[in-house]
């Protein structure tokens, strides 16, 4: 019995180490959604449960070997002939289940309080692609590659892709979710922001090449900025077609992989491209004219560049877009010459 | 000449590859279709497998048997002796075990090795070595190489001493055994090779679209991993056959040693999920070559379909995958504190349980993925509900070291530090298991760090001290205690600088699978400790190799039960085993597994009287 | 004991294993069909295919009939009457080859979509033509069966062969028992 009181004692003291050192190493971002707070609840009863049960085996195990050690003398000692006892068996089969139920009945809850629906919602449409996010607020027609947020308000966001897997994660709202490919596949994630500031939406899910550079800035902001931007976004801003053609590009992901600045990425600098004379995989030598342009971008693989993969660009920017903004990001091109 | 049979397999497979990469030119040119690379190295590393089997021998005696003819019976064939019988076929299971766990090791090089690259690109922010395509290649194969790796090491460990521990002669299908072996053989080098065709993107799960598009390296991961699958199928079942009807005389179900029931339960995983991640692969294959399209949506597939059938595998896989460690675990710790396994039946029924629930709980893997939402509460249930047969081993092992007088050579060692880096490993499990924290913790290092600590508690370090124990069975000689103490301690304090590092930035928000990461996040440093860990890691294995070579030639000479233990491999078998186990010493089991600390109570006693099979002869 | 008496306590003891590993094999083959039904329905839910409802029909009967063949050589077999057995086991190997050429030949070259056709497509060949590969391997398992037969290589002691493949006939016959009514009758009431 001596041994149990000193082993209860340590197992108790450990824990209490253990628990107060994993809160104070911060283990978590800062919380920035209402949901972050009710998960990082739910962590905290884990970390709880995490140091006890890890002090409770390490404390048994040091314990007996120090104190139960081997005496010097009787190198051949054997230990005691004890074979099992059902009862113990039984405690620690059902205490370890009711506590797993217990801890999925929390963990249940947990997660319908993060997916309360506010009907006040604000919509926004979430598309990821290879390697770019653009968000749409349908109520204003508004299209962004920045994640503007009004503080305190839920925000329902409708997810979708346009060629493989991605995951939407800001870290410091703490939820996620997977972006699929499909019409039928749109996924919704809601949240509310609490704290104004600057975050990142990150991709978590491995989408190829620059997955790792697959992040959008996200804002949050007061309702009044919210509306600043708004305001700015709808009207003033220069209606000229280069202005125009810059923020579809901008806003559509081009420059995922086109860049202005003539660094090479996953497609060809943008950067002097108009009238340079390319090869293309066809072996043959095109200086670049406004219809080539409009086909590169319609038909991407019908004139693959040189050096280049086919396949890369999206196929269907020709139904996405109408003519007069192909035209207007054209016209964004050549003014890069 | 006479090559041994290896390099006259690789022979067969490089010829047979490029024969079957031509077949298909040839097919396509016949339907007047341009050649193209990617359906030829399907066929072309298919015939090569085969042709790696025909030029090794093993379909030798199968034809003949296919024909009507008599072969000779498994036990009556003479093999090599010598250190050529391990590059050669052979059917004695003693063998078989061997040569799985130096193909297991040489993957385990390979797959720590493409890690340690890796990892230096990770050391610091910024691309500095790698570009996108080759790192995710070096990633998913690491993952991939060193689950191989796993497989056949837990394959070694059961078939060396799964029948030398039933009292079998050999395994219930020593031909199906070999075969099973070999074809691993032909199935890493493809599952290599995908670095050379262009890699893929992936990761190990090679989730759909990504993988229907892409590289075409990922047709070389998903056939040398199908046809990894398949030995891991036909082993298990060898090994099911094996317990379920060689033991000896005496021997029920509940007085086998415990390792033999964990696995029994691994098996029955590996058994029947294993199709399912030869399926779903299949699939993907399938629709890269013809166009099926069951996982492109804009075609009426649905790439969630995928994750269920991989998950369905993999996540029982897992369990495969430690379970015959943490048996090694239940196997040595008695003979070490000298008491009998508190519970014995309860560890047994524990491992059944854990195979059991574990083919319930595959849905944790896609909290995130957008599954259908009433899905993801029961999972949450069934996942967590794993915890409680796992407690079971934790707490017998607990109480079965409590009051033994444990003495401490290095297996030991390697059992205790086991336990230890399990148990992290398990209880980081539940965060992950409850849906609302893993949407956090999805797809971050925190769950690299979770499953390195599994991995290494539950098969690394249990697979060492098998090492370590076993040793002297099969060579007669000791290993350095000295180098395999330097081993532990330096292993143990770097795997978890390693995995501590790993688990913190995820928690903070380091994402899996990035080969480049933002340095206002702060992670610099740490990731450099993880690096530096993790080479440490490789030094301390460095020291296990030379001691794992210099001991077979200068090991302190090791003939008796050295470690005073009661199962019948050492308390009747010499060491080295003979080549025949048994042949001539049937004995009967008499007595309890693991009744330590009983005076002159007897688990084996050799059988009385004449020797049946001898007389036939 | 003689060793004759010992010779025959192996060979008993050898069937019993090897009868076990054959189920095993069952037991893990039944989890990748299984698979590729989870494949169906979580891509087409109960949605019918359209397909030939005759040749479905057909193409079933035989392979039943089939079935009936093998379980008669392999009684036969086991009742010492070599012509019999020579001959269910020509009539099964015939109604096999049938079988396929319903499936493979007509079936697929009639059906109204092909292997890219979306998800329907690849469902279809997929399931038709994995049962299809196991058809096949049957066939070779009883041309070989046949082979030996004809040499006179089994008595009514041992034949483990005979009844080895004739239960892998069955298998596969039972998985196409299920297929049959998932991939031609569902969603047509
Ligand atoms: C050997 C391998 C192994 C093992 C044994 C485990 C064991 C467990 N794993 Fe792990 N896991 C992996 C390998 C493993 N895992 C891998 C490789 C991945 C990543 C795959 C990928 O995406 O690449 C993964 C990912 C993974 C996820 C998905 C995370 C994500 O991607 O979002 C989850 C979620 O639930 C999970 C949970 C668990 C749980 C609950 C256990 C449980 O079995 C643990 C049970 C043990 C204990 C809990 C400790 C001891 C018990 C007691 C002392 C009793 C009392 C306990 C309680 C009352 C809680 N694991
Ligand atoms: C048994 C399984 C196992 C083992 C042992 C390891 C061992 C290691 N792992 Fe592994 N790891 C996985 C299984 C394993 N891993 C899996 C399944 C994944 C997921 C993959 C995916 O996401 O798709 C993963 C992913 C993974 C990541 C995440 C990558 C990412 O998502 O960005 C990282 C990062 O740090 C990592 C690091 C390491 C390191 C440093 C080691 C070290 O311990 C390695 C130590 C080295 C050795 C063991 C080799 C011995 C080497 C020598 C002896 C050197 C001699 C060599 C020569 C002379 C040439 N691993
Ligand atoms: C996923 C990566 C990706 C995205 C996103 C992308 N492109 Fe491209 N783009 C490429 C690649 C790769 C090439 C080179 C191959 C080719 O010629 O098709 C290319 C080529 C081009 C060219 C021809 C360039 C030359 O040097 O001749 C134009 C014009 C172009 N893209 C326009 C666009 C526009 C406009 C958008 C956005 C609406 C866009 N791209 C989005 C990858 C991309
Ligand atoms: Cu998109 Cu990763
Ligand atoms: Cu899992």
């Amino acid at each position: 019995m001596k041994h149990f009181s000193i082993v209860s004692i340590l197992v108790i003291l450990l824990t209490v180490i253990v628990y107060f050192f994993l809160q104070a190493v911060g283990l978590l971002p800062t919380q920035a959604s209402s949901q972050a707070i009710i998960i990082d609840q739910l962590f905290d009863i884990h970390i709880g449960i995490i140091a006890f049960l890890f002090s409770l085996i390490v404390v048994f195990i040091g314990y007996s070997l120090i104190v139960f050690r081997r005496n010097k003398q009787m190198p051949d000692e054997e230990g005691q002939h004890i074979t099992g006892s059902s009862k113990l068996e039984i405690v620690w089969t059902l205490v370890p289940l009711a506590v797993v139920i217990f801890i999925s009945y929390l963990g249940a809850i947990s997660l319908a309080e993060t997916r309360k629906i506010d009907p006040q919602a604000l919509d926004i449409k979430v598309t990821g692609g290879q390697w770019y996010w653009s968000f749409d607020y349908p109520d204003y027609g508004i299209t962004s590659d920045v994640l503007y947020l009004p503080v305190g308000r839920q925000v329902k966001l409708s997810l979708t892709s346009m060629d493989v897997i991605h995951s939407f994660w800001v870290p410091e709202f703490r939820v996620k979710q997977d972006v699929l490919p499909g019409e039928n596949l749109v996924k919704e994630l809601r949240f509310t922001p609490i704290e104004t500031g600057d975050f990142m939406v990150l991709c978590a899910e491995l989408c190829g090449g620059a997955h790792a550079y697959m992040n959008s800035p996200v804002k949050v902001v007061t309702d009044g900025e919210f509306q600043d931007w708004i305001d700015e976004e709808l009207g003033n801003f220069p209606q000229d077609p280069e202005s125009l053609g810059e923020r579809l590009a901008k806003n559509n992901g081009c420059f995922g992989c086109h860049s202005v600045d003539g660094k090479d990425g996953v497609g060809p600098t943008w950067k002097g491209l108009y009238r340079s004379e390319k090869t293309l995989v066809s072996g043959e030598k095109i200086v670049v004219g406004e219809d080539y342009l409009y086909n590169a971008i319609v038909n991407p693989n019908s004139q693959i560049v040189l050096g280049y993969p086919a396949n890369v660009m999206a196929q269907n920017y020709g139904e996405l877009f109408t003519d007069e903004e192909i035209n207007n990001m054209i016209t964004f091109i050549k003014s890069l010459e | 000449m006479n090559l041994s049979g290896i390099v006259k397999g690789i022979l067969f497979q490089i010829v047979g590859s490029f024969i079957g990469a031509g077949i298909m030119g040839g097919i396509r040119a016949l339907m007047g279709l341009p050649w193209k690379t990617e359906p030829a190295i399907v066929l072309g590393g298919l015939v090569g497998a085969i042709a790696f089997m025909v030029g090794v021998g093993a379909f030798k005696d199968w034809w003949k048997m296919a024909l009507g003819e008599e072969v000779t019976e498994a036990s009556e064939v003479v093999g090599k002796q010598g250190l050529s019988r391990y590059f050669g076929f052979s059917l004695d299971h003693k063998v078989i075990g061997i040569q799985y766990g130096i193909l297991s090791m040489v993957l385990l090089v390979l797959g720590g090795s493409l890690a340690l690259i890796f990892r230096v690109e990770l050391a610091q922010s910024g691309l500095q070595l790698l570009n996108f395509v080759q790192f995710n290649t070096l990633v998913g194969l690491h993952g991939m190489v060193l689950i191989a790796s796993i497989l056949m090491g837990i394959a070694a460990m059961s078939n060396y001493v799964v029948p030398l521990l039933i009292g079998a002669e050999d395994m219930a299908f020593p031909r199906l055994n070999a075969f099973s072996f070999w074809i691993a053989v032909p199935a890493s080098i493809i599952l290599m090779s995908s670095m050379f065709f262009g890699g893929f993107e992936t990761g190990w799960t090679a989730y759909p679209p990504l993988s229907v598009r892409g590289p075409m390296g990922i047709q070389m991961f998903f056939l040398g991993v199908f046809i990894v699958g398949y030995s891991s199928i036909l082993g298990a079942l060898n090994l099911i056959a094996t317990i379920l009807t060689m033991r000896t005389k005496g021997m029920g179900l509940f007085k086998m040693p415990i390792f033999a029931w964990s696995v029994l339960a691994t098996s029955i995983i590996s058994l029947t999920a294993t199709q399912l991640i030869g399926l779903s692969f299949q699939l993907v294959m399938f629709e890269r070559l013809f166009g099926m399209s069951f996982f492109t949506p804009s075609d009426g597939g649905n790439p969630i379909l995928f994750q269920h059938l991989f998950w369905f595998y993999s996540h029982p896989a897992v369990y495969i995958f430690v379970l015959p460690g943490l048996g090694i675990i239940s196997e040595l710790l008695p003979v070490f504190v000298r008491k009998p396994l508190f519970g014995y039946k309860w560890v047994a029924m524990s491992s059944m349980g854990i195979a059991l629930t574990g083919f319930l709980v595959w849905g944790h893997h896609m909290f995130t993925a957008g599954i259908e939402e009433y899905l993801r509460v029961p999972f949450m249930y069934s996942t967590l509900l794993v915890a409680v047969p796992t407690g079971v081993k934790f707490f017998s092992w607990v109480a079965t070291i409590w009051q033994g007088k444990a003495r401490f050579p290095v297996p030991m060692l390697f059992v205790l530090g086991g336990i230890i880096v399990f148990l992290l490993g398990g209880l980081t499990g539940p965060p992950n298991g409850t849906v609302s924290t893993d949407l956090h913790l999805h797809d971050t290092y925190y769950i690299v760090g979770h499953f390195h600590n599994t991995m290494f508690g539950g098969f690394i370090f249990p697979i060492f001290a098998a090492i370590y124990y076993w040793y002297p069975k099969i060579t007669g000689r000791r290993m350095s205690e000295t180098l395999g103490k330097i081993h532990f301690y330096l292993m143990t304090p770097s795997f978890f600088l390693m995995t501590f590092g790993q688990m913190r930035i995820g928690l903070l928000g380091m994402r899996r699978r990035i080969a480049d990461y933002d340095p206002a996040m702060g992670f610099d440093f740490t990731q450099l400790l993880i690096t530096i860990g993790g080479y440490l890691i490789a030094i301390s294995i460095l020291v296990f190799f030379y001691n794992l070579i210099v001991s077979a030639k200068k090991g302190e000479s090791a003939t008796g039960n050295i470690w005073n233990s009661r199962s019948p491999e050492w308390d009747i078998l010499p060491s080295p085993a003979p080549v025949h186990n048994y042949a001539g010493i049937h004995f009967n089991v008499v007595g309890e597994p693991y009744d330590y600390g009983l005076i002159g109570s007897k688990y084996v006693e050799l059988a009385q009287g004449i020797h049946q099979r001898e007389e036939s002869d | 004991m003689s060793s004759i008496n010992n010779a025959i306590v192996s060979y008993q003891q050898k069937l019993a294993i090897n009868r076990l590993g054959l189920w095993l094999f069952f037991a893990s083959d039944a989890f990748m069909f299984g698979g590729l039904l989870v494949a169906r329905f979580y891509l087409l839910g109960n949605k019918n295919l359209n397909l030939d409802q005759t040749l479905g029909l057909l193409v079933t009967s035989i392979l039943l009939i089939s079935s009936f063949f093998m379980n008669r050589a392999e009684v036969m077999v086991s009742e010492g009457n070599h012509k019999g057995f020579i001959t269910s086991l020509v009539i099964t190997i015939l109604l096999g080859i049938s079988f396929l050429v319903g499936v493979v030949g007509l079936e697929w070259g009639s059906a109204h979509f092909g292997p890219g056709d979306g998800a329907e497509g690849a469902v279809f060949y997929m399931m038709t033509g994995m049962h299809a590969f196991h058809v096949l391997t049957g066939i070779i398992f009883l041309s070989l069966v046949l082979r030996n037969g004809l040499n006179k290589k089994y008595t009514p002691e041992k034949h483990y062969a005979v009844e080895a493949s004739a239960n892998y006939w069955h298998f596969v016959d039972v998985v196409w028992i299920i297929y049959y009514p998932v991939l031609y009758l569902m969603g047509t009431i």
